[in-house]
């Protein structure tokens, strides 16, 4: 698929450069090699320390939905959620009560790409699952296979926010749509918006970085401390970290 | 009769000139393909040359599409947020044509145009 897009942007290349040499037709400057590009070796993920996650703060949902201008209906059956915050309570009552955020886990495994017909949802090479909304139908196989919920379906047309990101487009009716780890930010070198708000507040319970970089610090606080993921025994390796579960 | 008739003349060329000069003092319109007018780009040049680029935006924009969501491949100099540093109002540059040429890209039911 690359190597095919690639070929054809060479083509597409050479096109031009015939262009070019034809008489009467001004040159052009070469385009600028600012390209940013998802690499292989990397693998995004997310720590929660759920200790420090407080009950009733909603920083990461605020700053989510201000970020990927996400929707609010005023439906909860039809309302659309990147991140959601749960409140866990163990039924021997030996903890208090605790909340943690919970999004997409960007699984090495992701039954939500195994099952799309169109190819729609994939896996990037660093490891973030997202959608190609250009291309997703609608048939929503991805939120029955996904066990996390950790995806909505646009059920009404939107418009732009007055306020909105510009960075990011909204989405049509009629697709699905989910966390996408604020995947322009980090290919601008930058953390998600929920994790940065999380750190600004105060509260500091999410960190995210590559953990295959045995440098990062959420690779070694993933290798020192005990932490664990949702619902491992799916097998799905989900790659949002939980610490203090 | 013949007063009438010249009258009639000069009254329709005066009003045809004047509304000539209007459009030519509205400078900002040119003339694409004979048909339709749009609004004069701001920029030196396009990222590709105008020729090529009036037939084959299209592909170029989905080629880039497709690359900067499976790839992550975003240069920011030529992503569709940057368009309107030379064509600052889509009405009067993208719409116009698509209007002409009776085409319906679905881009800005999502796509942001920064005005
Ligand atoms: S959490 Fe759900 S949507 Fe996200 S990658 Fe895993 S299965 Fe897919
Ligand atoms: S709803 Fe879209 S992303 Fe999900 S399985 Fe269907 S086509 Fe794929």
């Amino acid at each position: 698929m690359t190597m095919d897009r690639r070929t054809v942007l060479g083509m597409g290349g050479a096109v031009a450069a015939g262009v070019l040499l034809a008489p009467g037709v001004q040159l052009i400057a070469a385009p600028p090699s600012n390209e940013t590009s998802a690499a292989g070796s990397q693998r995004w993920a997310m720590l929660v320390d759920v200790n420090k996650c407080t009950p009733g703060c909603t920083a990461c949902l605020d700053a989510c939905r201000k970020e990927n201008n996400v929707p609010l209906f005023g439906d909860p059956a039809r309302d659309v959620h990147w991140i959601r915050k749960v409140e866990v309570q163990d039924k021997e009552h030996r903890r208090a009560p605790f909340t943690l955020p919970v999004l997409c886990n960007h699984c090495e495994n992701p039954p939500c790409v195994h099952v799309c017909p169109t190819l729609a949802s994939f896996i990037r090479k660093d490891g973030i699952v997202l959608i190609d909304e250009h291309r997703c139908i609608g048939c929503r196989y991805c939120m029955i296979a996904c066990p996390y919920k950790a995806r909505s379906l646009v059920y009404f047309s939107t418009r732009f926010p007055k306020d909105g990101n510009p960075r990011v487009p909204i989405r049509a009716k009629g697709v699905v749509e989910k966390c996408t780890f604020c995947v322009h930010r980090v290919d601008d070198g930058q953390l998600p918006a929920c994790v940065e708000t999380c750190q600004g507040s105060g509260q500091g319970a999410m960190i995210f970085g590559d953990i295959n970089d045995p440098q990062s610090e959420i690779a070694q606080r993933v290798k020192t401390l005990r932490t664990e993921t949702i619902r491992a025994d799916l097998g799905l390796k989900p790659h949002v970290h939980y610490q203090g579960l | 009769m013949v007063l009438l008739r010249t009258v009639m003349i000069v009254l329709a060329v005066l009003v045809t000139g004047t509304a000539l000069a209007g459009e030519q003092a509205a400078d900002d319109l040119v003339l694409a393909n004979g048909g339709v007018r749009l609004q004069k780009p701001k920029g030196k040049a396009c990222i590709r040359p105008t020729e090529w680029m009036r037939r084959n935006h299209m592909d170029l924009l989905i080629h880039k599409q497709a690359m900067t969501v499976r790839e992550g491949a975003r240069m920011r100099s030529e992503s569709l947020l940057q368009c309107q540093s030379c064509h600052p109002n889509r009405e009067a540059f993208c719409d116009r044509c698509h209007d002409y040429a009776g085409v319906e890209p679905n881009c800005f039911e999502c796509h942001n145009y920064p005005e």
